[in-house]
């Protein structure tokens, strides 16, 4: 469903990315484990086509289609959507204008009490919002967009405890939803807690370190090695 | 209600309320009281109520004697040349006079408009409006043309008394020709202990505005203005305006949002305490669609007395492309995420409008940066 062939990723003169492969298939949920700065953030906006990431090597490709060259908006008509990590503030944007924009107001109405967030409707979009409720907006956010292929960028660091679980179903819920077109949803997702991994049935995990994937293995062994070792990869 | 009201309930033709639908205009039955000049003819003059009067400003000068005392008594007719022209012109000045009587609470809004009918028409209009102590309204307020005329030159003068303890809400939608010369001159004298909420919005184009407004706030009195300024490319707009705390406790916040599509827009504000414990504020946000155009904006704050709170802000600035990347993300096109981002700035959500204006309004916002206006 999405492919990363050789990526490597440049901001400006300075590589960030250094010749990924990364193969999710529909129906698959994959996990990007990593410390700061090891460029997990960077592939999510790579793949959105996000600024200022700029393809200088290999292709990334969803449902065979090549992405190199389109704009944000193509790929998100494409089907692909993401929870960003922190999105801007749009003061004067409520969440109901949003969700009416994006023709979806009825979505809005329905999903809202999974993250509860019955009451946001009004607000404006992520101002005064807490860390935690600007990631269950991000979650409820892809309800509203109904993309495809979900692209999480850690969707449950600042959250507290008792939300963790709420976010966890919602992505549970998003990903086994069928597709547009009856097919299968695919995500990748970025975690630095791990404490989402409780929740969703993540089938494979990779660890990156310096703009690499260094190891590719279970989710949940991998992150109980890190948590062990440190961001180093297992022994073969 | 006067015998005037009945002479001047005149008939609008059915394009007549089509354009001033587009401007806030509802059935006079639905209005308090409602005023509507059509090139030089004030068509309507009606009002619904007791304790509302409106009527020409001839008629209102020939039936209280006090009204010539009100008229050019916050602007001299010399006070440029461009008045003092429009002034010597006319021998019988054209507008209405609106008197809402002390302690009338006015159900409905009273409603005034102001209609271009004549390409290349000159219309120049001196509007007296009157609220009485303790009175409390709601006015919406309105400039169209037809959609065959764009050219022509409108010159105005509002003299506004709100009384003392009064309080008034109000909002002004124009929609003037695109080659347009308007000159608007509005003085407003807001008595002690008076609110008022005021809001102009201005998206249409046109050639060129110059909007001169000075308002003087008494005691213990509030003012609460937004204007909502969108000028594309071949519009200039420029804006004098001056605010003068005038006794203690008086209060003033005014904020400006400007979008320039191309258009040049110039803001100069002057905010002056003349008091003790007077209280003021000036904002001034500008965004910039294109390269092409100009934002100019200028706070100026004057404090004449040491115990005056004065402050403004001011911000011109291009689309922030973080929100208009996440909007794309998000699954909007670039023009619908520019859009939203447009609307957000020019944050209606803040702004009094009547609940049936709301929907035009941001209708009228989409237009406007389409280029439909």
């Amino acid at each position: 469903m999405l492919e990363l062939r050789d990526l490597s990723v440049s901001v400006g003169d300075k590589p960030i990315l250094h010749n990924i492969d990364l193969k999710v298939g529909a129906g698959e949920v994959h996990v990007l484990l990593g410390p700061n700065g090891s460029g997990k953030s960077s592939v999510l906006a790579t793949i959105m086509g996000l600024s200022p990431f700029e393809v200088t090597r290999g292709s990334i490709l969803y449902r065979d289609k090549e992405l190199d060259g389109l704009g944000i908006d193509e790929r998100a008509a494409l089907g692909l959507g993401m929870a960003f990590q922190r999105p801007p503030e749009l003061d004067g944007v409520t969440v109901e204008e949003f969700a009416a924009a994006l023709d979806a107001s009825r979505e809005l109405s329905d999903e809202s009490a999974l993250l509860n967030m019955e009451d946001f409707a009004q607000r404006d979009l992520m101002v005064g919002f807490s860390g935690g409720e600007i990631k269950r907006w991000e979650v409820l956010k892809l309800f509203l967009q109904d993309p495809d292929f979900l692209l999480f960028d850690e969707p449950e660091s600042g959250v507290d405890l008792e939300h963790i679980a709420a976010i966890g179903a919602a992505v549970r819920k998003l990903v086994s939803k069928p597709a547009k077109d009856g097919s299968k949803r695919g995500a990748l997702l970025i975690t630095h807690t791990g404490l989402i991994l409780e929740h969703i049935d993540a089938d494979q995990g990779h660890l990156m370190r310096d703009g690499k994937i260094i190891h590719s293995g279970a989710p949940k062994d991998l992150f109980k090695h890190i948590q062990k070792q440190g961001y180093v990869a297992p022994a073969a | 209600m006067s015998e005037s009201i009945a002479d001047r309930a005149g008939e609008l033709s059915g394009t007549e309320e089509t354009i001033l639908r587009e401007v806030g205009y509802d059935a006079p039955a639905s209005r308090s009281a409602t005023a509507v000049l059509i090139d030089h003819d004030l068509r309507v003059a009606s009002s619904q109520i007791d304790g509302v009067e409106i009527m020409p400003i001839q008629e209102a000068l020939m039936r209280y004697d006090w009204v010539q005392n009100l008229m050019f008594h916050m602007i001299a007719p010399d006070e440029n040349e461009l008045l003092r022209q429009s002034v010597e012109l006319l021998d019988d000045p054209i507008g209405h006079f609106i008197y809402v009587h002390d302690g009338t609470k006015v159900p409905h809004p009273i409603q005034t408009f102001t209609v271009m009918e004549r390409p290349q028409g000159r219309q120049f209009t001196h509007n007296i409006t009157v609220i009485g102590k303790d009175a409390e309204v709601d006015m919406i307020s309105g400039a169209a043309v037809p959609g065959n005329v764009h050219a022509g030159h409108h010159v105005s003068i509002e003299e506004t008394y709100i009384r003392d303890g009064a309080r008034c809400r109000g909002v002004s939608i124009e929609r003037w020709g695109s080659n347009m010369l308007v000159d608007s001159f509005s003085r407003s004298e807001v008595g002690a202990g008076a609110e008022v909420v005021s809001n102009q919005i201005m998206l249409a184009a046109l050639r060129r505005h110059l909007s001169d407004s000075k308002t003087y706030i008494g005691a213990d009195a509030s003012s609460n203005e937004q204007a909502i300024i969108f000028a594309p490319q071949g519009t200039k707009r420029t804006f004098e305006l001056e605010v003068f705390l005038t006794a203690e406790g008086a209060r003033s916040e005014h904020l400006a949002r400007m979008v320039s599509a191309g258009g040049e827009i110039i803001n100069n504000n002057l905010l002056v305490g003349q008091a003790p414990g007077t209280n003021g504020f000036l904002g001034c946000d500008g965004l910039m669609l294109s390269s092409e155009g100009e934002i100019v904006a200028t706070p100026s704050l004057k404090a004449a007395s040491h115990e005056s709170m004065l402050s403004h802000e001011a911000s011109v600035g291009m689309i922030d492309k973080d929100k208009l990347a996440y909007l794309m993300a998000s699954g909007l096109s670039e023009d619908r995420a520019r859009d939203l981002i447009v609307q957000g700035f020019l944050n209606l959500n803040d702004v009094y409008i009547p609940d049936e204006m709301r929907a035009q309004v941001t209708d009228m916002i989409a237009a406007a940066q389409s280029g439909g206006m």
